[in-house]
């Protein structure tokens, strides 16, 4: 579903060039449902928004299934963006303005095609908020807006969902609510990746991979022995400490592994 | 179906926001408005004295007395004798039908308690049959009248109504600036003939006005009817040769009296019109250019504000050019809105103060309306286009970032 190959992304900061990503080796399948950690300024967000093709990498190759897309023309990575990748923020960006519904069919707007209110009601009801299509966001609470917000990124029914955080503004309970609907999603067959810092939530996915200052550092499957024991919070950080309990718990597979992409350090 | 989606979208969201695109319109609003009630206040005005021009008749000569350029200093010069008129008549019989001298001015006329006040014209029985202007009862003053200098008047239809009611007038005695006149007759309702109220007009015999009312010796306008319109050209070399003569003009030396027609009336008129036209246009241009500049503003306003949903849409799929389009069609639907509302509120003011002041007359030409809307569209399209390439060219990634 998505590859890429020794991906790198600088940024001019002023005086100074930021090495948001520093070689990038990263092999996702279909239907996988893979978590993204990383302490702020790890890259995470960045990596987030060149597999989300709104922004291309400094150099390297990205693949969305089998298609390279890293060289594409803006036109057709909005055409990618719009029918094969669904975005879930952390602040919801619902237009405040219209209502759910609206909302929802936004995407649909620049699908070109003519629509039918119809889909947005399906996509609404996919997240169980088929009764507040009318109503707008500054008449529901955060856990309604972010229901909303991943109506409008299912509603071109996507292969790839990318969420940012998502439940980075929800208590616990609604938080929780917001995974379910990212499992029932994971369970029709979506392929998610999820970037967030929380450790419960990450431990949710079926895969963790944690970055620090632009590369990979781990990547490896939860089974449900690690996922217990990040759930119960005996993992105090996600750094460090991480890496030790994955090789206890279960030995890392090989072609998990990343090698390592500075073998001088 | 794609444009028109974008299109309804953009009006959707001015809807949503009509505080604010009410204040982006006023700008055109009041720009438009004042152009088009400006205009049409102008063009009421232009047709109400062309058309009092040409109600003096194409056929027709007016001479007046002329001015005197000394120095740098022009002063006005009284040259027109009562005999002038019969002399114009005698030396260019087939030209000249008739010629009507008038001495004008203002007087009182008072039947018992009764007052009006208007002009006394002083003209003889010429003047009726060459404005086509006649009696309703009794009879206009005659030759004999002017040879004896009668003290008789004719009222126009507004006077005889002021002093007399219902009643009838003819036979009465009427004092015209404490002066006994008998009413011998009352002419029909006219309205204007060329730019005097006839209604208001008290008519007395030249010669009466001059002699016994003013005592004074030059008229104040001659009014030749020539045989037709196409003679007009003859029958002023006709007319400059009789009153150089009459007046003792030397071959050289300046004519002491001015003559107009209907077509240099027309000229002038064109001219004054062609300044106003300018002064108008350029206010108008300065105001649209204010209201562009105020729609800039505020689209400027809404991109910076509704960064973050650009940099949704953008996520979501909108090519640049579509978010382009989105901020363009704003801009534009502002200002069409703007000028629709320019054109009504211009209109509505317009006629107002016509109503107000019962002299203005209104004329909105068709094209104004149009070029007004025109204009509205073009500054909407040129205020919008640097704020929509502003939106359109947001990285998506800082955008979604934006607080």
């Amino acid at each position: 579903m998505i590859q890429t190959d020794n991906l790198y992304k600088q940024y001019q900061m002023g005086e100074s060039i930021v090495h948001a990503l520093d070689g990038v080796n990263l092999s996702i399948q279909a239907g996988e449902f893979v978590s993204l950690t990383g302490a702020s300024g790890s890259g995470k967000s960045t990596l987030m928004h060149l597999l989300g093709c709104l922004d291309r990498p400094t150099s390297g190759i990205i693949r969305l299934g089998g298609e390279v897309v890293s060289n594409l023309t803006d036109k057709q990575l909005a055409t990618i963006r719009n029918q094969r990748i669904g975005f879930v923020f952390q602040t919801f960006n619902l237009i405040n303005r219209t209502s759910a519904i609206e909302n929802v069919l936004v995407p649909l707007v620049y699908t070109r095609k003519s629509f039918s209110k119809k889909i947005g009601r399906d996509a609404l009801a996919r997240v169980g908020l088929e009764k507040r299509a009318g109503h707008r966001p500054s008449e529901m609470s955060g856990g309604e807006c972010q229901r909303v917000a991943i109506a409008r990124a299912i509603v071109n029914n996507p292969q790839l969902l990318l969420a940012d955080e998502p439940t980075g503004n929800l208590d616990t309970r609604t938080g929780e609510q917001i995974m379910d609907i990212f499992h029932e999603l994971h369970a029709s067959g979506m392929t998610i990746v999820l970037v967030t810092h929380e450790m419960d939530v990450a431990a949710q996915a079926q895969r963790m991979i944690q970055m620090r200052d632009g590369k990979i550092t781990n990547d490896a499957p939860l089974d449900t022995a690690l996922r217990n024991e990040l759930l119960s919070g005996s993992v105090p950080s996600h750094e460090g400490t991480f890496q030790e309990r994955i090789e206890r718990s279960s030995p890392p597979r090989p072609e998990m592994l990343v090698p390592d992409p500075d073998p001088q350090t | 179906m794609f444009h028109l989606k974008i299109a309804m979208m953009a009006i959707r969201g001015l809807r949503q926001n009509l505080v604010r695109t009410m204040l982006a319109t006023l700008g055109v609003i009041i720009g438009v408005g004042a152009v088009v009630s400006a205009v049409s206040i102008l063009e009421g005005a232009q047709r109400d004295i062309l058309g009092r021009v040409e109600s003096l008749g194409a056929d027709r000569v007016l001479v007046f007395n002329g001015s005197e350029r000394r120095s740098h200093r022009a002063t006005q010069v009284s040259s027109l004798l009562p005999e002038d008129a019969d002399k114009i008549v005698e030396e260019n019989p087939k030209l000249i039908l008739s010629v009507s001298p008038q001495y004008n001015s203002a007087g009182r006329t008072k039947y018992f308690q009764k007052n009006a006040t208007g002009v006394i014209l002083g003209t003889t029985e010429s003047y009726a049959k060459i404005n086509n202007y006649n009696v309703k009862h009794g009879r206009f003053i005659t030759r004999e009248h002017i040879r004896g200098s009668a003290m008789v008047c004719v009222l126009g239809h507004k006077v005889a109504h002021d002093l007399f009611g219902d009643l009838p007038g003819v036979g009465k005695t009427v004092k015209i600036n404490g002066k006994t006149f008998t009413v011998i007759g009352i002419m029909e309702e006219r309205g204007a003939i060329g730019f005097v109220e006839v209604d208001n007009q008290v008519i007395i015999p030249v010669t009466t006005a001059m002699g016994r009312m003013f005592g004074a010796r030059y008229l104040t306008m001659l009014v030749a009817q020539c045989q037709n319109a196409e003679m007009v050209p003859a029958c002023i070399d006709g007319i400059k040769k009789t009153l150089r003569a009459s007046h003792r003009i030397r071959a050289g030396e300046n004519d002491d009296f001015q003559v107009f027609t209907q077509d240099q009336f027309k000229q002038q008129l064109g001219q004054v019109a062609t300044i106003f036209g300018v002064v108008l246009y350029s206010i108008a241009g300065i105001s649209i250019i204010v209201g562009a500049i105020g729609i800039m503003n505020i689209m400027l306003v809404s991109v910076t504000e509704r960064t973050r949903e650009i940099g949704v849409r953008i996520a979501v799929g909108a090519r640049r050019w579509d978010i382009l389009k989105q901020f363009l069609t704003e801009a534009s639907v502002i200002s069409c809105l703007g000028g629709l509302l320019g054109v009504v509120c211009g209109w509505a003011i317009a006629n107002f103060l016509s109503e107000f002041t019962q002299v203005l007359q209104i004329y909105t030409p068709p094209t104004v309306i149009v070029l007004a809307l025109v204009m509205a569209a073009v500054v909407g399209i040129i205020s919008g286009i640097y704020p929509a390439i502003r939106a359109a060219r947001l990285d998506p990634v800082q955008a979604l970032r934006y607080e």
